[in-house]
């Protein structure tokens, strides 16, 4: 079953083609690694495919409805966790919650009791009521993970959500995450760090320039190479530069 | 050791030079205002000359210096980054004792603008109630006193709050610097007309207190020399020294804190107060939607630097215009408007007043019914606020003016105003969003200015055209023959048809922004 399928998605900014043409089926209930360099237009197609930015061309469908024409059944399907995007910061951890869980329409009272939990697993309780805006990065990665996951959502769409995070921090997420995709929920998370895509997901999809240059299992994708970092480099093509020739006098003392 | 004053005088020195040689604009700027604030003291000094041997000098002498020790009081709250030589935490490394800091500091504060401007106004001081040797003489100690007591709470000030300058409050509280003095200056404008028309006198009261207090008894004891009160010049002495001293002991204290103790601002607290999860607002707020969403609009105005510095111009002008005008006895009643008008700007591009947080809002919406409720929401929050607050200026306005009789039609008309601007707002909302960048003092980001202009005057422009036919109601029933009876109906009406016009922009504005969540998250984005 594919929970996300999008074909021939294109978006371009000026001159600049961020994303040239996307086909991709997503397995649902699998953890699954969107991998590429910086600038390879993962932000990007994680934004059309949430519906935060309109595409040029192409469709998307989460669990089976298109993200442009049923934008009802699709929200309140999905959780996202934006990167580079602001959160109400005016507002203390708790009352943010509280907003977003309200904005969705559950109950008031189911809100603020899914709100303490997920404060309480994520290692927030004691900054609850401190404004967001006076947050470190890796509490408001955690913050945003819990407004996102506050709707139980079928999918999880996370950009980057291991930046700038603690090792405590991150553990804790992965714990989170990982209990989440138990139960039969999709997480989809773009990341550049390989060690940590390989030792989470099941499925692999790997960008570079805008396009897909691979996509499977984690064992289809790895190949022959012994890891996946190896893998990602052949496939974007980085493994050719020798770096030996130059910068020869680096090194190796007077 | 004894070189460290000269040192860090130097040091200022340099700083003032390089700071200038970086740019040639700042450069230009720096000299022309330098120019302008020294023109302005000297055509201060000229006045306070001229005021010598008036029969009030004293009262407007002592108040000036009262004026003046506020500023340099509050000064460094607003401008932290104004010396850098202000800032202690930078000298920490070094192996300095406080005595020798503390007057090393002193002195450097001497040097620069401010220091001169305040020279200047407080000999000028001195001169106008100074009259025979000994009351010069005093004068002189007493400018010098009072000089140093300027400089001094400054620097007492800043040390105090310095963690708070650098920390995040402190950069919002710089946000609100501008309008504390656009609205002072408005309320000085004001001040000095009336004692234009009505005389120094009026003054009197206020400077019978005020010589007591310092910086402004320094040179109250030169008028009281003059008097011949030797014996209130004494006192006036001492609570000049005492204060000093006090001020000098106090910054020392904090000098010394700030150098010894480690700054604590970036650790987290272990616990925190715990609260009850639902204030007393929500509880008053309708469920749903409609409740969240006004409760973080009205959180916001609080909250949020921006937003708070927009709603507290639009409240201080919306008041000051028609009550003073009002004062004045050259009002109209119906400059009362302005009140609802100012206020109505508020809900000019909602969306941006997010920032990019608005994605939050766009996730949830799925529908034009879900735009609608958003909206609508917004404009009650505003509402709660704007409508008994422009209720308020309409009642005091016509108070003052005494015309009970257009009480009616004046709030009719407001309401229609605050309505046909809610109406506008939220569809220049819609249509054209832009981003209000979060640092620094400017509301529009980079290459977004015309759409700004084009949304705030296109819409006001339109919000008065809406407005026309209650207008031109209100002009034919005072206009008409026996019209007057029936001027209290624009009350009803005004109110009737600025909630359905009201209702009427949120519902074309509703489609719009469900149909370009994506277009209006770029928008908003910018900064």
């Amino acid at each position: 079953m594919t929970s996300v399928r999008v074909r021939g998605l294109w978006k371009r900014f000026g001159q600049q083609v961020a994303v040239a043409g996307i086909d991709l089926d997503l397995p649902s209930g699998k953890f699954i690694g969107l991998v590429g360099p910086n600038g390879a237009g993962k932000t990007t197609t994680l934004s059309m495919v949430t519906g935060l930015l309109r595409p040029d061309q192409g469709s998307v469908e989460v669990v089976g409805h298109d993200v442009w024409r049923d934008p009802v059944e699709v929200k309140a399907r999905i959780g996202v966790l934006p990167e580079g995007l602001r959160l109400f910061e005016r507002l203390s951890g708790r009352e943010l919650l509280a907003y977003s869980g309200r904005l969705r329409g559950l109950p008031g009272a189911e809100v603020d009791k899914r709100a303490t939990q997920l404060l309480d697993v994520l290692d927030l309780a004691g900054a609850q009521h401190k404004l967001v805006v006076d947050y470190s990065t890796g509490m408001r990665k955690k913050i945003g993970l819990a407004a996102a996951l506050l709707h139980n959502p079928e999918v999880l769409f996370l950009d980057e959500p291991f930046e700038g995070v603690d090792p405590v921090s991150a553990q804790t997420i992965r714990g989170v995450l990982e209990r989440y995709t138990a139960s039969g929920a999709t997480v989809v998370f773009s990341s550049h760090v390989m060690e940590l895509v390989e030792s989470l997901c099941d499925w692999v999809a790997v960008m570079a320039a805008g396009r897909i240059r691979a996509h499977g299992t984690l064992d289809e994708v790895r190949g022959d190479h012994p890891t996946l970092q190896r893998a990602f480099l052949d496939l974007v093509g980085a493994t050719g530069r020798d770096t030996a020739t130059d910068l020869d006098w680096l090194g190796g003392g007077r | 050791m004894t070189n460290v004053t000269s040192t860090v005088v130097r040091l200022k020195l340099s700083l003032l030079r390089n700071g200038l040689r970086q740019s040639g604009g700042r450069r230009t700027a720096y000299i022309a205002s330098a120019v302008v604030v020294l023109l302005f003291a000297a055509l201060q000094l000229l006045g306070l000359l001229a005021l010598r041997g008036h029969e009030h000098a004293v009262s407007l002498v002592v108040l000036l210096v009262a004026v003046l020790g506020l500023g340099w009081a509050v000064m460094p709250l607003f401008f932290p980054s104004g010396d850098e030589t202000l800032d202690p935490t930078r000298l920490v490394m070094l192996p300095l004792r406080p005595r020798p800091l503390v007057r090393a500091l002193l002195t450097a504060s001497l040097v620069g603008i401010g220091p001169l401007f305040t020279l200047l106004l407080l000999v000028g001081s001195a001169i106008a109630v100074a009259h025979g040797a000994a009351a010069l003489v005093t004068g002189i100690v007493g400018v010098v006193l009072a000089l140093l007591l300027c400089v001094a709470l400054a620097r007492a000030v800043a040390a105090a709050n310095i963690r708070l300058l650098t920390s995040r409050k402190g950069r919002d509280l710089a946000v609100l610097s501008g309008l504390v003095i656009a609205v002072g200056a408005q309320v000085v404008n004001f001040g000095a007309q009336r004692l234009g028309s009505s005389g120094l006198g009026e003054l009197d009261p206020a400077a019978t207190v005020l010589r007591w207090v310092p910086p402004a008894s320094a040179i109250g004891m030169a008028d009281s020399v003059s008097e011949g009160s030797y014996g209130i010049a004494a006192a006036q002495l001492a609570i000049s020294v005492a204060a000093l001293v006090l001020l000098v002991v106090v910054w020392e204290r904090s000098l010394t804190r700030l150098m010894t103790a480690p700054d604590g601002s970036t650790l987290q607290a272990a616990e925190s107060r715990d609260r009850g999860t639902s204030t007393g607002l929500s509880r008053l707020l309708p469920a749903g939607r409609t409740g969240t969403v006004m409760e973080r609009s009205l959180r916001y105005i609080w909250r949020d630097p921006k937003t708070k510095a927009a709603w507290v111009t639009s409240l201080a002008i919306g008041l000051i215009v028609p009550v003073f005008n009002a004062l004045q006895g050259t009002g109209s009643l119906y400059f009362a408007c302005f009140a609802a008008g100012m206020l109505g700007i508020q809900m000019y591009n909602q969306f941006g007043q997010d920032t990019s947080a608005f994605w939050m809002v766009a996730m949830t919406i799925s529908s034009a019914r879900d735009a609608y409720a958003e909206l609508r929401a917004r404009a009650l929050a505003l509402l709660v606020i704007t409508l008994p607050y422009a209720a308020l200026v309409v009642v005091v306005t016509t108070a003052l003016l005494g015309d009970w009789a257009k009480l009616p039609e004046v709030l009719g008309l407001s309401l229609a105003l605050l309505g046909a601007m809610l109406a506008t707002g939220a569809w220049t909302s819609a249509r054209f969003p832009y981003s209000i960048p979060q640092e620094g003092h400017k509301n529009v980001a980079p290459g977004q200015a015309g759409l700004a202009w084009i949304a705030i005057l296109g819409g006001m422009i339109s919000g008065a055209l809406l407005c026309a036919p209650v207008i031109a109601l209100t002009i034919w029933l005072n206009v008409a023959a026996g019209g007057d009876a029936y001027t209290w109906l624009l009350l009803p009406v005004g109110a009737a048809y600025g909630t359905a016009i009201t209702l009427l922009g949120l519902r074309l504005a509703a489609p719009h922004t469900a149909n370009h969540l994506p277009e209006i998250l770029t928008a908003v984005s910018k900064g």
